[in-house]
């Protein structure tokens, strides 16, 4: 076998208590696309920026061709070749495409003209629609990773790692990319590809890394390995999978909310929702599927009370809720469990118990002459984390000291108890190992079952189909087209995710 | 009217020093909050130099210095050790106070007349200072304005123009970016806070050796303040900084002016005095769009 192009030996890097990795050893080969294959938490990012300088490795070394090699920061890792775009994009949104892709990679005035016509002239050759005048505010986030990858293309990289890609882009847009990856290897070029997503490893890889819990557990060939082969090792025991078997046959017809022509107009002008007309009935499960950004988060705000809408009207239950605010939402029992939890669902540094009683700290039923009923509180706390299995010592651990999942599970329990109507999961199992976000899935069901409704916004498409009755989908603020979960196919939501109205995709299939 | 647009472009040169380094500080990131307390040390390590040299050159060295180490103080503190800028800023600024005061008087004692340097005089430009109208306001100044006419385009210049400009922008608006492009953040920011304090401790000088030609421990009064408001008046910009610098210069000269000619009977002094304060206020509630830095005042953190 020729000396490999770069090879990692014995890696370990603790953060604190937190084993991030530990004897990570493998190599890749010159022309080679490697899958770095792992769930949330694995230690697939803090491997790659070990490897790009960002991180100190505590133990382990480095080689390129065979040789030892240390690795201080990007800059040395950039000398060697070497590019790594993070999995939050590390670009100034208030500069230009230019600007970004020369920053630290110019010394002394800068010729903006020259710089431009050489970022034009690369654009083209790896035939990427990119303006170099444009600023990266304004651009999607399918575009912005172009310029991350133009970014890596600009510094002569070899070796170009990405950090889970594929995350933020259209089915259509992610197959463009595997292209990329496809003509860019042939070249004798190198890359590192992290991903959660065993479909996109089985397309695209030509070996594969499975990392758990800071750990190798494979190095194996595409060829000679099966999805289930790999998820087994990702997970290290058989998950119960929730299928569309147990999507239910029949509807309830009796409308639970109703949103009716709603637009919201953000203060620039553009509209961040345009005349949204949504139905959403008892047991059901509404699934909103798009790409991120396209007014997701807007649209729960608005069922939520959050924001009140510019125009249009919500019912619940037939009656006109548009103008009641948050709190007589909660009231009315509409939960809602947000996206981002560090900052919209909890306070990390308050306890679990705490965290409970946070949209309802004003209800009687905490109170006993005026004061917090503890006692009550941290009963009802600790039966919520045995019926979720939060893994808690106590009602009073701090938010901030559980696992992502656990966090979730907290904000879960809360949502599920205030929602007894109508629950909103804006995200709810982004970011979490597989074992949470099959909890999270099992809850969700629950829910439906016990005749409640649910309105499912998620980037995962997979999420969407396994769990929706009917789906919506958003671009642009608008609702391209709302279909029973049956009648579609991944490759007819990516065309609607993309843009494409529902007759241009009929016409174009047929 | 000759006489107060001169005193306008007089007064308004340390405030722009002031402003110049705040600019260039918070594009980085960094809110100068010490600014107040760099001046004053500025002020009174120039005094202390001036006098017992007999050199203003001195004077000036010293009060770069003393700036360097006061902003050094404060990013090593806001920087290294991540505390809240605005916290730090604010203690800074009451330790410099009195640690002005208490040093003047180990000194020099309590001086029965305050002890005086003769101030930096003006240097009419042969020929540009001849120019009817524009001349004896632009061109018969202290070295110091002249040397600020350079500074002010060049700092424009270097922000928009150059590599450094570009990272340090950067560096306030995306941290992670520059880090990620193998540039090392902090130390970004810490020379551009060494920078400030090395301009603000001029600035601070020109008000004891390069104005008045003495020392006293409210010399200051807030103009540290001021320049921190102009930079974002400014809209974090050497050209807007300018020309709030223009605006804070003119109300005081008239101030001064009002003060000379006592005039009281019209208009409270006091009302003149003010003017600055309440300009800032003004401003500062009626100002519309913020090109604010995405991540001013946020310190950077990175584990590894
Ligand atoms: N900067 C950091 N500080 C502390 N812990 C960290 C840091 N980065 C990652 N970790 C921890 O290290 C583990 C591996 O994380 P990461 O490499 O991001 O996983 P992955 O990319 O596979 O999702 C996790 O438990 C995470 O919480
Ligand atoms: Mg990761």
């Amino acid at each position: 076998m020729a000396t490999a192009f770069f090879e990692l030996r014995g890696i370990s890097k603790y953060f604190a208590k937190v084993i991030a990795n530990q004897d990570v050893s493998f190599s890749i080969q010159r022309g080679e696309v490697l899958a770095l294959l792992g769930e949330n938490g694995a230690g697939k990012s803090t491997i790659m920026k070990i490897l790009y300088g960002l991180y100190k490795a505590d133990e382990g070394k480095l080689l390129k061709d065979g040789r030892e090699i240390k690795i201080d920061s990007p800059k040395e890792a950039m000398e060697l070749g070497i590019s790594m775009i993070q999995q939050h994009f590390s670009l100034v949104p208030a500069h230009t495409v230019t600007d970004n892709i020369i920053l630290g990679n110019v010394h002394g005035i800068i010729d903006h003209k020259l710089f431009r016509e050489e970022i034009k002239r690369l654009a083209e050759l790896y035939g990427f629609e990119l303006n170099p005048d444009d600023f990266i505010r304004d651009l999607a986030v399918g575009v912005q990773q172009k310029v991350e990858i133009l970014k890596a293309l600009y510094q002569k990289t070899n070796l170009l790692i990405m950090d889970e890609p594929t995350a933020v882009l259209t089915p259509q847009e992610a197959e463009n990319l595997m292209g990329f990856v496809r003509d860019f290897t042939a070249q004798g070029n190198s890359v590192i590809f992290i991903t959660h997503k065993l479909k996109e490893v089985m397309s695209v890889a030509d070996r594969i890394i499975v990392m758990r819990a800071g750990r190798v557990f494979g190095d194996i060939k595409r060829a000679e390995t099966n999805e289930l082969e790999l998820s087994k090792l990702m997970i290290g025991r058989d998950l119960n999978w929730v299928t569309k078997e147990d999507r239910q046959e029949s509807i309830d017809q009796e409308v639970r909310l109703e949103i009716q022509q709603v637009t919201l107009q953000e203060k620039t002008g553009v509209p961040a929702l345009k005349d949204i007309s949504l139905t959403l009935h008892k047991g059901e499960i509404l699934g909103i599927a798009g790409v991120s950004g396209n007014g997701q988060q807007e649209l729960c705000e608005i069922v939520c009370g959050a924001i009140l809408p510019t125009k249009g009207k919500i019912l619940l239950d037939g009656e006109d809720i548009t103008e009641r605010k948050i709190r007589a939402r909660i009231d009315l029992g509409i939960g809602y469990v947000p996206a981002d939890r560090s900052s919209d669902g909890m306070i990390m540094d308050m306890s679990i118990a705490e965290n409970m009683l946070l949209k309802s700290s004003y209800a009687k039923k905490w109170q006993k002459r005026g004061f917090i009923d503890k006692q009550k509180l941290n009963q009802y706390t600790w039966q919520e984390i045995q019926d979720y299995s939060i893994k808690a010592p106590s009602p009073e651990t701090i938010a901030r000291g559980l696992s992502g999942g656990n966090q979730q599970k907290v904000v879960l329990a809360r949502e599920v108890d205030n929602g007894e109507k109508v629950i909103v999961f804006d995200q709810p199992t982004r970011g979490l190992d597989l074992g949470a976000v099959n909890h999270v899935h099992q809850v969700i069901l629950q829910e439906r079952a016990k005749g409640k409704s649910v309105l499912l916004v998620s980037t995962e498409l997979a999420e969407i189909f396994a769990l929706s009755d009917r789906i919506a989908i958003l671009y642009k603020g608008e609702i391209q087209g709302v279909f029973n979960s049956a009648e579609l196919t991944t490759e007819k939501i990516g065309l609607l995710m993309a843009g494409f109205r529902e007759r241009e995709v009929k016409s174009d299939a047929g | 009217m000759i006489n107060l647009l001169s005193r306008t472009i007089m007064m308004g040169t340390p405030l722009l020093f002031g402003a110049l380094a705040e600019v260039i500080a918070e594009r980085t990131g960094m809110m100068v909050t010490a600014i107040e307390g760099i001046f004053l040390m500025g002020a009174w390590a120039g005094f202390v130099g001036g006098y017992l040299s007999g050199s203003l050159i001195v004077g000036f060295l010293s009060a770069m210095l003393a700036g360097l180490l006061v902003a050094g103080l404060y990013g090593w503190i806001c920087i290294y050790l991540k505390q809240h800028q605005v916290v730090t800023g604010v203690a800074i600024n009451l330790l410099v106070a009195g640690l002005c005061s208490f040093l003047y008087r180990v000194i020099f004692g309590v001086p029965i007349t305050p002890l005086t340097v003769s101030p930096l005089a003006t240097i009419p430009i042969p020929l540009l200072s001849e120019i009817p109208l524009l001349g004896p306001i632009l061109f018969n100044q202290t070295i110091l304005t002249y040397i600020i006419y350079f500074l002010a385009p060049l700092s424009y210049f270097m922000l928009y123009k150059t590599s450094m400009g570009l990272t340090i922008r950067s560096a306030g608006e995306n941290p992670e970016a520059v880090d990620v492009a193998g540039i090392n953040v902090l130390t970004v920011r810490f020379l551009t806070v060494l920078l400030a304090g090395v301009m603000g401790g001029v600035a601070g000088a020109f008000y004891s050796i390069g104005f008045l030609g003495m020392f006293t421990t409210n010399i200051i009064g807030g103009r540290g303040w001021i320049a921190f408001a102009i930079c974002f008046l400014g809209n974090w910009n050497p050209k807007g900084a300018v020309i709030g610098t223009l605006a804070f210069g003119f109300a005081e000269a008239i101030a001064i002016y009002m003060q000379s000619i006592g005039n009281s009977a019209l208009f409270p002094n006091e009302l003149f005095i003010a003017l600055p304060y309440i300009m800032t206020i003004v401003l500062t509630i009626s100002r519309k769009s913020f090109n604010v830095p995405a991540k001013l005042g946020v310190p950077y953190l990175k584990e590894n």
